[in-house]
């Protein structure tokens, strides 16, 4: 048998070169990249520099590009998880056929790229679109209104594309409460505003951490939908980076702005991590 | 106090206010679909929804169009070639992976989940260096190996979970009547898996059909994926095309969606 272990281990080998080779390394090289001086003709020189590191960290300009993502992906977390909850608490009730079918809805749009779900919104928020004919003939408002290249459209793009994210995990944590927790709490006389307060919001925290984590992590570094929708006007780290890399090749100067943006998210999400461990903990006893 | 009990047990009627909530969430989820399906079908000159008539002209003018078709043709290649690379590398990994034991096994699973955890854009940037640096840079090669690395976690998770099902006994039992670890694989293991194995071939395939970020840097000298040939033309032309072309996209993806439920059930995929 100790032949066959060693046989299986080895079975990983390829998988192992993959990731190292085309992920580990390349991540280093973006480290190294940001060291690098600016070439004259190539897109980056020979020797080593600090200057984009203090180009990149001394300028207000960038800070407030970093300001905005953050914010952005920050706001998009919280609509995600307001947005997510309800779902997620229909999901975990359904069983049967009715799950399935339920789960095939939440499933497609995961399924579909963000780029064609994305121009789902251009159609949608047009102004003759059907978002604003139904506004109007609501009642609600008169005159059509302009959503397109706006910094509204790119969040509610961002937090449609992240809901799944968001509703999977948090559907998993609440098929986990017992039922007859709730019922002994109602029975005992516990309103349903107490039985929401103490026991499905913190039972369900082990979803909800994970979740607005990954959702965070990936709206930061979004690049497809601020690109489409958010228009010329407003900038966001990742159009920035891009730019810098496809448009202007300043590679160095693209590595550290991706680096900045890569730390910065670390540290949210330390931060977050430590504001919710006590949280994490009083579930776990 | 009944009104307590109905919002929180099974299988009594919920309140109004809460199922008008949900169907307008769900509406949410779906409305950007259904408007470019129904807008691909117009027989009107604009994108809008609802349609004007129904007219399959789009569709036509979609397969009239070199750089949307060359599109269509360079993602369903990389997607194909990385269905089966990923699905054959995972099952590997994945066999490897049960074998490990403790922390080791949860080191394993962080790796090959990498891909999936560290945001599109950084590995995106650092392969375009790497590539770059290798020879690689702008070929369909490289972008290939791109599309590779990252579809390759959705395949191994899928098949690791399909693995997990199958007990440990069938291996020894298997080995004990005098099969190779081979025989073992191909009669027992494999057959037993096969769900879990397609689905993750079904999941690579379709996120490799939809990767965009990657795509746009590694890009191959004049060969446009999909994605990327419907953002340049929708920002130089917004015409019903550009849903023909994404109403494509969205009815692979609900294939995918329909194989997995027939396969193993969504509920067990997620």
């Amino acid at each position: 048998m100790i032949k066959a272990k060693h046989l299986r281990l080895l079975l990983g080998a390829p998988a192992i070169v993959l990731i190292f080779v085309f992920m580990i390394l390349p991540i280093t090289n973006m480290v190294e990249m940001s060291f690098r001086v600016p070439g004259a003709v190539d897109p980056f020189g020979d020797d080593y520099t600090l200057m984009h590191y203090t180009r990149v960290f001394g300028d207000s300009f960038y800070w407030g590009v970093l300001a905005r993502s953050l914010l952005t992906a920050g706001g998009v977390a919280l609509l995600c998880l307001i947005v997510s909850f309800p779902i997620a608490w229909h999901l975990s009730k359904a069983s049967g056929l009715k799950a399935a079918l339920l789960y095939a809805l939440i499933a497609s749009p995961l399924m579909t790229g963000v780029l064609v779900r994305n121009f789902g919104w251009m159609i949608v928020t047009a102004l003759n679109g059907p978002l604003n004919e139904t506004l109007i003939a609501l009642g609600i408002i008169s005159q059509p209104f302009r959503l397109l290249f706006t910094q509204g459209l790119v969040i509610l793009a961002l937090v449609h594309v992240f809901v799944p994210f968001m509703v999977l995990p948090i559907n998993n944590a609440l098929r986990n409460i017992p039922d007859n927790l709730v019922e002994a709490s109602v029975s005992m006389g516990a309103s349903r505003y107490r039985v929401f307060r103490d026991i499905i919001l913190p039972l369900s925290f082990p979803g909800i951490q994970p979740g607005v984590i990954l959702v965070y992590v990936l709206a930061v570094a979004a690049y497809v939908t601020p690109a489409l929708l958010g228009g010329q006007m407003v900038t966001y780290m990742p159009t920035m980076i891009i730019a810098e890399l496809t448009g202007t090749f300043r590679w160095p100067l693209g590595s550290a702005l991706a680096i900045m943006l890569s730390l910065s998210t670390i540290l949210v999400v330390g931060v977050f991590t430590t504001l919710t461990w006590r949280l994490m903990e009083r579930v776990r006893a | 106090m009944s009104g307590g009990a109905t919002m929180f047990t099974q299988q009594r009627p919920v309140g109004f206010g809460f199922t008008l909530l949900i169907v307008l969430l769900y509406v949410f989820l779906l409305v950007p679909l259904v408007t470019i399906v129904g807008a691909s079908f117009t027989a009107g000159l604009l994108i809008e929804f609802p349609p004007r008539g129904f007219s399959l002209q789009w569709y036509r003018e979609f397969f009239a169009r070199r750089d949307l078709v060359d599109g269509l043709l360079l993602s369903l290649r990389v997607g194909a070639i990385t269905a089966i690379v990923t699905t054959i590398v995972a099952t590997m990994a994945a066999l490897c992976g049960q074998a490990l034991s403790g922390k080791r096994s949860g080191w394993f699973q962080l790796g090959m989940t990498l891909p999936l955890l560290v945001p599109e854009l950084l590995t995106a940037v650092g392969l375009l260096f790497f590539l770059f640096k290798i020879g690689l840079g702008k070929t369909v090669l490289g972008l290939q190996m791109g599309h590779i690395l990252m579809s390759f976690p959705y395949a191994y998770v899928s098949i690791t979970a399909a693995l997990r099902q199958v007990p440990s006994s069938l291996d020894e039992a298997s080995a004990s009547l005098g099969a190779t670890h081979w025989q073992t694989f191909r009669m027992v293991t494999l057959p037993l898996i096969m769900p879990g194995v397609v689905m993750g071939a079904i999941f690579a395939f379709i996120n490799s059909f939809d990767l965009y970020t990657i795509s746009l840097l590694l890009k191959p000298l004049g060969g446009n994926t999909l994605p990327l040939a419907l953002f340049d033309f929708l920002t130089y032309e917004f015409k019903p095309t550009a849903a023909a072309a994404a109403t494509i996209s969205i009815v692979l993806s609900v294939i995918g969606v329909a194989l997995v439920q027939r396969l193993v059930g969504l509920q067990r995929a997620f």
